[in-house]
């Protein structure tokens, strides 16, 4: 599979693309042959329900923990965030996050604000990054969770994420981290950080369809179901199973694109995410590098690529990021994405809200050739 | 399996997730399963369920210990098509 020839793609922090050989043909491959993942006994129904369990056991090997029950199947990464934020916060809660969440963090939690559950928004610096003490200062004693970013998909910057983990835990509040932006591409290991809660896309590092993302709970958090449905087991039963991960993923899944995900995933275990990272820093060394030596280009973020994720935002001159996004298309077929991000205070942090910036962000697939063709693509565009 | 001597016992699992993991965990052991619907005798359940003969019901605990997987019961088929419900 790869991206139509005319097209550099360059926005794998939205999703990414292509994906590795054999996931589509796993997808197509499914249409054709998935039951109902156990709901009926019958050998289609069952070699569904080991598609989803494959998958499972693939994912809990990428993030090192052994029970792959705690990872629950979600639509994307923002029904997982809506899972854990909605199961655990009620009214008199506090809860404790950072100016550089994603809406799909910041939006549930506005509107949990409105129930009585409060919000502190701890603010990052110019490049991007909370600083953890700051985030263990906001720690309250009604404090519930500590929501935070892995990577920011707007400046990059890599959150210390471990340090807010860890600190959180001692005062025993319960920890969210968003690795929408990290999972798949930076290495994450749950047997070595004790985060509670860990919500991520399938489509964009991990590789698969869209359509398909997780939810890791670890055991004690007790997580309320915001969907109750079928399950498939306890059948006799009118109340929601309690037991993982039936109690969190009720109706049909999304087998299909699970069976095309469980192939990505077995790519990127056979790959090692370590070998992912270090390609994708070596990208994205170059295009900083190549950026700061052309006058007008403004990039936002950390200057070390050792502390960012894949998303690198920059401006030219005045010029309107959507102006600069088509231009970068048009001209030379780069597929980028320009705006906000759906991801307003980020921007406010960075001095970039209301206009926003353009966003480049490679993936495991994109090569040097494309980043040079990128860089002179600019080179034509920036005033000089 | 079915017609041997040693008489059938059905392990019944908390989910589908659970009976894959059981599964599984058996079949690195060596013990010899079947996946079967649940006998609506045992439950209205409309899960799956591990088949296996009593004679490997030793391995099997073993097994499933070492994971830990426990089963929510464990039902030996009598000669009159009733289950009886053994300790596992
Ligand atoms: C940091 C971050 N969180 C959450 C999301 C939401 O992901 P999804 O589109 O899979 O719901 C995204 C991507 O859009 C993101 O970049």
């Amino acid at each position: 599979m790869t991206v139509p020839k005319e097209y550099i793609y360059l926005d794998n922090a939205a999703t990414s693309l292509p994906k590795p050989r054999g996931v589509a043909e796993a997808v197509a491959g499914a249409i054709g042959r998935a039951g109902n993942p156990g709901r009926s006994g019958h050998a289609l129904s069952i070699g569904s329900a080991r598609d989803l369990f494959a998958a499972r056991e693939r994912l809990a090997e990428l993030f090192g923990f052994r029970d792959s029950a705690r990872f629950v199947f979600t639509e994307n990464a923002t029904g997982a965030l809506n899972r854990a934020i909605k199961g655990l916060l009620r009214p008199g809660d506090h809860v404790v996050t950072t100016s550089v969440e994603h809406n799909s963090v910041m939006r549930p939690l506005r509107r949990l604000e409105g129930a009585g559950v409060s919000v502190t928004v701890v603010p990052a610096d110019p490049t991007g990054t909370v600083a953890a003490a700051e985030v263990v200062a906001a720690i309250r004693k009604e404090t519930r969770l500590v929501a935070v970013t892995h990577a920011s998909n707007v400046s990059g910057a890599i959150q210390p994420v471990e340090a807010i983990v860890r600190a959180a835990k001692a005062r025993g509040v319960f920890t969210l981290i968003d690795a929408a932006q990290t999972a798949g591409a930076v290495p994450i290991d749950l047997s070595a950080l004790p985060v509670d809660m860990l919500a991520a896309s399938g489509h964009k590092g991990l590789l698969g369809p869209q359509g398909t993302g997780f939810l890791f709970v670890r055991e004690g958090v007790p997580l309320v179901p915001l969907v109750e449905g079928g399950t498939g087991s306890r059948s006799e039963d009118d109340h929601q199973p309690d037991f993982y991960p039936d109690c969190l993923e009720s109706g049909t899944p999304n087998s299909v694109g699970i069976a095309g995900l469980s192939v990505a995933l077995a790519w990127l275990l056979k790959k090692g995410v370590a070998s992912v990272r270090s390609k994708e820093v070596a990208l994205i060394s170059e295009l900083l590098e190549g950026m700061r030596q052309i006058r007008g280009v403004i990039v936002y973020g950390p200057e070390d690529p050792a502390k960012r994720g894949c998303a690198l935002s920059f401006n030219v001159g005045g010029a309107d990021p959507g102006e600069v996004g088509r231009r970068l298309e048009r001209e030379a077929g780069i597929l980028s994405r320009a705006g906000l991000h759906c991801s307003p205070n980020a921007h406010r942090t960075l001095g970039t809200f209301p206009q926003g910036t353009v966003r480049v962000s490679p993936g495991p697939f994109t090569t040097r050739k494309e980043i040079r063709a990128c860089l002179s693509a600019l080179r034509g565009i920036a005033p000089g | 399996m079915g017609r041997s001597e040693s008489p059938e016992v059905v392990l019944i699992f908390r989910g589908t997730h659970q009976v894959l993991s059981a599964e599984k965990a058996l079949k690195v052991g060596g013990v010899a399963i079947r996946l079967i619907p649940v006998p609506r005798r045992l439950t209205s359940d409309c899960g799956l369920a591990v088949r296996l003969e009593e004679q490997s019901l030793p391995k099997a605990r073993e097994m499933l210990a070492a994971v830990p997987i426990v089963p929510a019961s464990a039902h030996r088929l009598l000669s009159s098509g009733e289950y009886e419900e053994v300790s596992f």
